[in-house]
């Protein structure tokens, strides 16, 4: 049986046309190519899971080492853009920085204007109303030439609670209990949907996590080809050192 | 030295000064209380010794929790709580939430700070809820200085009114009294007096007072006389 984004892919392939080649050109069919190519391109990323329990949101990413003289510290998928918000990134990671930059940015104008913490919601928004911003209308000159090839999973801690919210190439952003993105995210969505309850403490979440992600991973999870990040009301945004990680990975068979 | 030309007969031309801002009077009362605020202001709009109106409502409701009290310059009132009241629906519709007194409170010291160099010329006091359904005082100067507290008297007649605030309300250079958190009753009936004895003394506030109380069932408003002359 062919798997199932294959035949997409497949699919995709053969309604190739010039309505390729606009960015914001319509296919007789309704579509916008470039938009459903760059939702593509994620699939080629690296795994990133998120899940979100009552007492905090985990994060957790894979980092592909390509080489071994490589530094695997300077891979950054998980950043901080608030205190209490941070987000995971899968796909073309130097565009992400554009949007991680912006989601920075509104946070804290948010504070400034109102001297309240913005809302993950409308963090996701925000990046969302950037996410959007390409054609090659040239009257803007900040606008980008293209769709940005990056999935997000935002997670953050604000006064509805935690949340976790994901948003793809097209700037449409959802909420979700779990969500992965990246190459292994069918498999791990899949598992997530298994494992997930709504009762999940932050360290199951936190185990889950990581099995599923050892699951899906092409080497094996080790402490340095991981990230993983909590996003607490008590303690905010928190990386995990390399001993916090080791600890948790002791625990999964 | 510059040469002046002369005119008809009539001496040298003075250039007429552009004066942007007038004074139209009117005070402003406010006092926080546990699960409470209230915030009164007189109702008469003034111009020199002219009144303009005796019935000008000077507090401005911004949401179920939060009132603004504002007076000075009353076309910059106008603007001022205009701008305010649609910065505070846009965020209403970006953020799909009611702007709580605190943010409320930042926005306005904000929107006063960026007109620094023209600003505003207007006595503002915020009273309401904050996110612990405790009352809250803010004021401000004209240019977006601000500070929370439990009492306040601003505009034409604070000089007058402060003073008494403080004896009454803060308990200041006062003998064996125990502090404790004013009532209600208490606050409303201090608002009255406070306005009672400015209205006697300073031209400016006079003609009656609006008075709004801010509690978790929401506002309730009052009105009371002062003198007319």
């Amino acid at each position: 049986m062919i798997h199932r984004s294959a035949l997409r892919l497949i699919k995709m392939f053969l309604t190739r046309s010039e309505y390729d080649r606009g960015v914001n050109t319509f296919s007789p069919e309704g579509r916008l190519f470039q938009v459903e190519y760059a939702i593509e391109a994620i699939k080629l990323g690296s795994t990133a899971i998120g899940i979100c329990t009552n007492e905090g949101v985990v994060l957790a990413v894979e980092k592909r080492i390509t080489s071994p003289l490589m530094e695997p510290t300077t891979i950054e998928k998980i950043v901080e853009v608030d205190k209490h918000i941070g987000c995971a990134v899968s796909g073309l990671i130097a565009d992400s920085r554009t949007m991680v930059d912006r989601a920075r940015l509104e946070c804290q104008n948010h504070w400034f204007s109102y001297n309240e913490k913005m809302s993950v919601e409308s963090v996701a928004q925000a990046v969302s109303n950037l996410a959007i911003q390409f054609g090659d209308s040239d009257d803007d000159g900040g606008a980008m030439s293209r769709p940005f090839g990056v999935a997000i999973l935002f997670a953050g801690c604000d006064e509805k609670g935690p949340q976790l919210f994901h948003m793809d190439p097209s700037g449409t952003f959802v909420q979700f209990d779990a969500k992965a993105i990246g190459s292994g995210s069918e498999g791990a969505q899949q598992s997530l949907q298994e494992q997930y309850h709504k009762s999940m403490t932050l360290k199951e979440a936190l185990t889950s996590a990581l099995t599923i992600l050892k699951q899906v991973m092409e080497e094996k999870l080790s402490s340095t080809n991981v990230e993983v990040v909590t996003v607490t009301p008590q303690k905010f945004f928190h990386m995990y050192s390399k001993d916090e990680v080791e600890e948790v990975i002791k625990d999964i068979s | 030295m510059a040469v002046v030309e002369t005119y008809a007969g009539y001496g040298p031309i003075q250039a007429q000064r552009f004066s942007p801002y007038a004074d139209n009077g009117g005070s402003i009362v406010a006092i926080a209380g546990e699960d409470f605020a209230v915030i009164g202001s007189d109702t008469r709009l003034t111009v020199g010794y002219a009144i303009n109106t005796r019935e000008q409502n000077k507090l401005f409701r911004l949401s179920d929790k939060t009132v603004l009290g504002s007076c000075g310059c009353w076309c910059d009132v106008l603007t001022l709580t205009r701008v305010l009241n649609a910065r505070m629906m846009m965020y209403n519709h970006e953020h799909q939430k009611v702007m709580g007194t605190q943010a409320v409170a930042q926005l306005l010291s904000t929107m006063l700070y960026y007109k620094r160099f023209f600003p505003y010329y207007v006595s503002n006091i915020l009273a309401g809820l904050d996110e612990n359904g405790k009352g809250a005082v803010y004021h401000y100067d004209p240019v977006g200085h601000y500070e929370r507290n439990y009492y306040y008297a601003g505009g034409a007649s604070s000089a007058l009114l402060q003073p008494f605030l403080d004896n009454q309300v803060g308990l200041k250079n006062m003998e064996n009294v125990t502090k404790e958190i004013i009532s209600l009753e208490k606050a409303v009936a201090v608002v009255k007096d406070a306005f009672i004895s400015a209205a006697e003394r300073e031209i400016h506030t006079g003609d009656a007072i609006m008075i709004n109380i801010i509690d978790k069932n929401g506002i309730r408003e009052e009105k009371f006389a002062l003198r007319k002359d």
